[in-house]
Order: C-alpha cells, then sequence, then structure tokens
C-alpha cells in the first residue's frame, strides 16, 4: 500500500469520491447535498492515504479516515440542517472492506487459508476502525448535546 | 394546542406511520424516538413514552386532560436506504415542533413525504457507484464498465425480486450468486476484464453499509437491544453475500484469483 504511484493516489481520490457521489444518487440525497456528500468521500480517503503513508497501520488510518467522516458530517449536518447520518454514510463509503471481504472469500473457496486469514484479518480492521473512529466523535458529540440540554432545562 | 379525543388517536397514529418510515429508510433507534417525543410534546402531550426496537415501536402518550393513548407497530422490515425520506420527515418534524400543523395537513405532508424511488437517479447512481469502485479498487476502465452494467441488474433485482425472497439473507445470497456467475462466465470469454475488480465494485452496492454503522450507533447510545440485533441481521447479510461469490466463484472456478 505504501509503494503506491502518484498517478494511483489520484485516481483511487477521484474514484473514491465518485463513489460517494453514487451511493448519495442511489440513497436519493437532494442536489443541495451531493457536493458536500461526494467531498466527504474525497476527505475520507485522503485522509487514509495520509495515515498509510504516516503510519502504515489500516486500523489506525481508517480511524482517523472515520473518525474525520464522523466529524465532518456532524459538522455538515448543522450547516446544512440535515441528518448527519446522511452526511457519514456518504462518505465512509470509501473505507467499507468490500474488496478485502472479497478477497477472503476466494481465496477460502481454493481452500489458500493463508491467504484468506490475511485478508479476512484485514475487513475486520476495516470494520472495526470504521466503527471505533466513528464512536469516538459521537461520544463527543452526545456529550456537548446533554450537556446543551441540561443547561436549557435548568 | 387542545385535541380532541379521536384526534388525539389520529395523532398518534400518524406519529407511529412518521417513526415507522423514519426507521425504515435508515434511521436510527435514537432519531425515531426523539422526533416521536418532541412531535408528542409540540402536540400537547405531557408525557410521551417511545419504545422503538429492531421488529416494533410502542408509544403511550399522556394528555393534559388525562387521556392516555397507545398503539404498536410491527415493524416488517428495518434497514432501508431510502434516505430522501430520512431526510423528509427530519424537516418536517423541525417545522411541526415550530408550529404544529393541523392534523388533516400533517397527515397529507406524511404522505407526501412518502416519495417513491427516482428510478433514474437510482440506477445511475448505482452504476456510477459500482463503476467508480471498481477502477478504485485496481481494475482497469473495461471492469468499471461492465461492473456499471452489472450494477443495473443488481438495480432490478434489488426492485423486482427482494419481495419474493423471505429475508435480506437469502436474497444477499441468490443475488451475489447470480451476478458471481455472470461476471465469471463473461470474464472467461471477454480477454480484457477482471472478474476480481468487476466482483469487487459490485460487492459495495450489496454491503449493509448503513445497517451497520446504524447499529454500531444505536448500541452507543444506550439503545443496545435494537443495536445488537442490526449488527447480527447485518453481519448475516453480509454473510450471505460472501457465501453467495463463493458458490459462483466454486461454481464456474478456476478463474484467475
Amino acid at each position: 500500500m505504501n509503494d503506491m504511484t502518484t498517478t494511483q493516489i489520484i485516481v483511487q481520490l477521484i474514484t473514491g469520491m465518485l463513489g460517494s457521489l453514487g451511493f448519495s444518487l442511489l440513497f436519493g440525497l437532494r442536489k443541495r447535498y451531493l457536493v458536500s456528500a461526494a467531498f466527504g468521500g474525497f476527505l475520507n480517503w485522503g485522509l487514509y492515504l495520509l495515515g498509510m503513508h504516516w503510519w502504515g497501520s489500516i486500523f489506525f488510518a481508517g480511524l482517523l479516515a472515520s473518525a474525520a467522516s464522523a466529524l465532518y458530517s456532524e459538522v455538515m449536518a448543522r450547516v446544512q440542517k440535515a441528518p448527519s447520518t446522511l452526511f457519514f454514510i456518504t462518505s465512509v463509503i470509501p473505507l467499507i472492506p468490500g474488496s478485502t471481504l472479497y478477497y477472503a472469500c476466494s481465496n477460502a473457496v481454493v481452500s489458500n487459508w493463508e491467504q484468506a486469514k490475511y485478508f479476512a484479518n484485514r475487513t475486520l480492521q476495516y470494520s472495526l476502525a470504521i466503527a471505533a473512529g466513528a464512536c469516538i466523535i459521537w461520544a463527543i458529540t452526545f456529550t456537548i448535546e446533554n450537556v446543551k440540554r441540561h443547561k436549557k432545562s435548568k | 394546542m387542545t385535541l380532541t379525543k379521536g384526534d388525539e388517536y389520529k395523532l398518534l397514529h400518524l406519529l407511529l406511520d412518521m417513526g415507522e418510515m423514519m426507521y425504515c429508510s435508515g434511521g436510527e433507534v435514537r432519531r425515531v424516538e426523539n422526533t416521536i417525543s418532541l412531535m408528542g410534546k409540540a402536540y400537547g402531550a405531557v408525557e410521551t413514552s417511545v419504545m422503538v426496537i429492531t421488529a416494533s415501536i410502542i408509544v403511550t402518550m399522556k394528555f393534559a386532560d388525562g387521556n392516555l393513548v397507545t398503539e404498536t407497530r410491527r415493524i416488517a422490515s428495518a434497514g432501508g436506504n431510502r434516505l430522501w425520506r430520512l431526510e423528509r420527515l427530519n424537516a418536517l418534524s423541525r417545522k411541526c415542533c415550530e408550529e404544529p400543523l393541523e392534523i388533516e395537513q400533517l397527515e397529507v405532508e406524511i404522505k407526501n413525504c412518502k416519495e417513491p424511488m427516482n428510478l433514474f437517479k437510482f440506477c445511475f447512481g448505482s452504476s456510477l457507484a459500482a463503476g467508480a469502485f471498481a477502477v478504485f479498487f485496481g481494475g482497469n476502465i473495461y471492469d468499471g464498465i461492465f461492473a456499471a452494467l452489472v450494477a443495473l441488474l443488481i438495480c432490478f433485482f434489488q426492485r423486482k425480486l427482494s419481495k419474493i425472497f423471505p429475508n435480506n439473507i437469502i436474497f444477499n445470497l441468490v443475488c451475489s450468486f447470480v451476478v458471481g456467475v455472470l461476471i465469471s462466465l463473461s470474464a472467461k470469454f471477454i480477454p480484457f476484464i477482471n472478474a476480481d475488480m468487476i466482483m469487487v465494485g459490485v460487492i459495495m452496492l450489496l454491503i449493509p453499509g448503513i445497517a451497520f454503522t446504524n447499529s454500531v450507533r444505536d448500541v452507543l447510545v444506550g439503545d443496545t437491544i435494537s443495536g445488537i440485533m442490526r449488527l447480527i441481521e447485518s453481519l448475516l447479510w453480509a454473510a450471505g453475500l460472501a457465501i453467495g461469490f463463493m458458490l459462483a466463484i466454486f461454481l464456474v472456478g478456476g478463474i484467475a484469483i
């Protein structure tokens, strides 16, 4: 992953963005949210690549990207007055481990267990990273919301 | 706003419609519960207690005149991805909390939110997503185009066939099996496409991403039962997907990995 060429990086950033855009269309988002959703995908994958460059660990890079997406979605939700789910799901799409899941399966079919284990492990790392990264941000935003509500009710 | 007894029942029913639609369009438990309580409050309920778990919604409201009303709603299938409905319902509830609409008006507005899927957007979005991800994971431009075409087939399955299967696990299994066989066979005859890249692109469309993220979110905010139910559900869907593709690869056999 670390020996990616610049072209590969650019292709991935663009297709990641198009992928997010595709999903936002598929989920029926309105026109005015499409740009923010596509940018979310770009941001997400860009940060993942940066994380991989710095730490070389899928889990930590994924954690960074997922946390950034969650933060981005919370901000966009407040700016554009729409549910944050809209932005989180669309921008975290490039991280979803479709390819590793596929390779884990296809290797398992031909009894190539070493490779199957390797890819299954990576799939798990991606999923955990998505969950953990988002959880960190949500824990913080939910706490802030509760503090605000508490102040109001006083 | 004061309501007659008949109106109170009607309101409750409408709120459940709203909650059900939100939950089935990709909303989290917390969002549904919050929306129903806030709406209840806006319409003058003194107490509103809502419980949403994956299979049902129960709401009890107490009004200022002492009337208690309860209704239960069974939810047949959660885990949709019709986010546009969620967005519109969210906007509607914001509007109602500021200035409650008349009950009849509310009914019309909720019906309006039930706007059907925009077929063009759905198919175009699926194709774009599958094509983009086939290239994203390292495929060439032909893989992207082929994946985009296969995505149209998946759109057809999702729209026409998802209802005839008993549940989403079987649907994912059958869908991925058919698509997997199709892709592997085509790759044998068309030399310049890579079966694995296309499958990877197509898998992205079938992976239960929303259900998974929502379930994690539900667990985190304390809706443990619903969260775990959905989490297991989404893992099973992913398993169905994986098994379908495995069977397809096994059957066609010997494609390059």
